[in-house]
């Protein structure tokens, strides 16, 4: 990341080759549409590459990356002011493969369909704590410095947000 | 610890995130406590449903898209840290867009115009032309000088006169009108000062034998020394033996100065 400070914009290609797939599904499971979060991504990389600066502080790219992802999503969210907008909802036939329409896959199916109701139920901040946590596999004290708050405040966070996604499921 | 506390673990251990002593203290709690097994159960079956949740991949063209947004944005870097570059460009730019077309129309013009320019002219005969309107033009123009010499040599006005006289020098073919005006001045004008330049025209023109012949006779008519004295300097001048009868005759005259007396002597000395 140093060398893109310095100029080397090459270097930014090789950060986007091995960094957009995951900001992608963040920004995907924030926003639940996939031009979005496409769109939002190449314009992140963008703005990393022209302001470099803000890179200071962070240590790692992959937490400045998330930090600045985060802006974006919220901006994203402010502007939108919340209007029920279309959600690209996964299809859920096409992506369970294996046995065919056996009672075990229509119950699976069942079930992955309420838990994200269940997802889509939480407040913007408990998602993104379970979304970090879960789907991008971060540890606690990287959420923590994305968040800029202690490793102890989020595993007290996550865990009453994981909670709440219980209740949540188990509503159904 | 109560199982409230235990519970409050759960994340921690299903994430992976407690060390070995916290981890084997709550399994050994899990297997004694029904209620908190089952809580454990329900969790760990919604956290490990959360794993199957496929994650969407995005778009393959994403990559090539940024790999065009980089090597733009490199442009644009490089133009902006040169400046005159950039200048350079859009002038580049704008003169591929507008100025070439304009360019080659007008150079076809250009080319259309010369080649017109040649078939039309049709080259020695209108110099001939050319220098045939020159000719008259220019003899209408002596022809001009000639009728304002004449004129003015009725000019009452002595300095006119002179004028007049002077004007000889332009004319390149003075007509036997305009020598015969001068003869008359140069013998009968009243001021000495017009007959002396008028003297001097007619030297000028003295190629004609028709004026020597005039300067000859005019010798006799002369009555003012200044001008029996340059008459006889003109004769000198002109090698003209024929004068000599004519000056002596003068020597003859009664009550001539003194000073020509000796002037035509010498005079006539030389041109013997």
């Amino acid at each position: 990341m140093l060398k893109v400070k310095n100029g080397d914009i090459d270097k930014m290609g090789l950060l986007y080759e091995r960094y957009h797939r995951q900001l992608y599904r963040f920004i995907f499971n924030m926003t639940r549409q996939k031009e979005l979060s496409e769109d939002m991504v190449q314009n992140i990389f963008l703005r990393m590459l022209k302001y470099p600066g803000g890179f200071m502080g962070f240590g790692e790219f992959k937490m400045w990356m998330y930090h600045i992802a985060r802006n974006a999503v919220y901006d994203h969210f402010r502007k939108v002011k919340r209007t029920p907008s279309h959600s690209d909802l996964t299809n859920w036939e096409e992506k369970i493969e294996g046995e065919q329409f056996t009672d075990a896959r229509l119950e699976k199916e069942q079930e992955l369909k309420t838990l994200e109701t269940a997802m889509e139920k939480l407040s913007d901040e408990n998602r993104e704590l379970l979304i970090l946590c879960r789907f991008q596999e971060l540890k606690y004290h990287e959420i923590a410095k994305i968040l800029n708050t202690t490793e102890g405040a989020i595993k007290v966070r996550v865990h009453r947000a994981f909670n709440q996604l219980k209740i949540n499921y188990l509503k159904n | 610890m109560e199982c409230k506390d235990y519970r409050e673990q759960f994340t921690l251990l299903l994430t992976d995130a407690l060390d070995q002593t916290q981890r084997s203290e709550i399994e050994s709690h899990l297997a004694s406590c029904t209620d908190c097994r089952t809580e454990f159960e329900a969790a760990k079956k919604v956290w490990d449903l959360m794993g199957e949740i496929p994650q969407p991949d995005p778009s393959e063209a994403m990559l090539t898209n940024f790999d065009a947004i980089l090597s733009n944005y490199k442009e644009e870097l490089i133009l902006k840290k040169n400046p005159i570059g950039e200048w350079i460009n859009k002038l580049r730019e704008h003169w591929f867009l507008q100025a070439q077309p304009r360019l080659a129309f007008s150079l076809i013009l250009v080319a259309f115009g010369l080649t017109l320019g040649y078939l039309l002219h049709k080259p020695g005969q209108s110099t001939i032309s050319y220098n045939r309107q020159i000719d008259s033009l220019s003899s209408q123009v002596s022809e001009v000088k000639q009728l304002m010499v004449l004129s003015l040599l009725q000019d009452p006005s002595a300095s006119q006169r002179i004028r007049a006289v002077s004007y000889t020098d332009e004319i390149s073919n003075v007509n036997l009108k305009v020598i015969d005006a001068l003869f008359t001045t140069l013998n009968e004008d009243p001021n000495v000062n017009v007959r002396l330049s008028t003297l001097e025209a007619l030297v000028k023109l003295s190629r004609e034998p028709r004026v020597r012949e005039g300067l000859v006779r005019s010798i006799d008519l002369q009555d003012s020394p200044i001008m029996q004295s340059a008459i006889a300097d003109a004769m000198v001048k002109l090698q003209e033996k024929s004068s000599v009868q004519s000056l002596q005759k003068l020597l003859s005259r009664k009550g001539l100065n003194q000073m020509v007396k000796l002037n035509i002597e010498k005079s006539i000395q030389k041109l013997i």
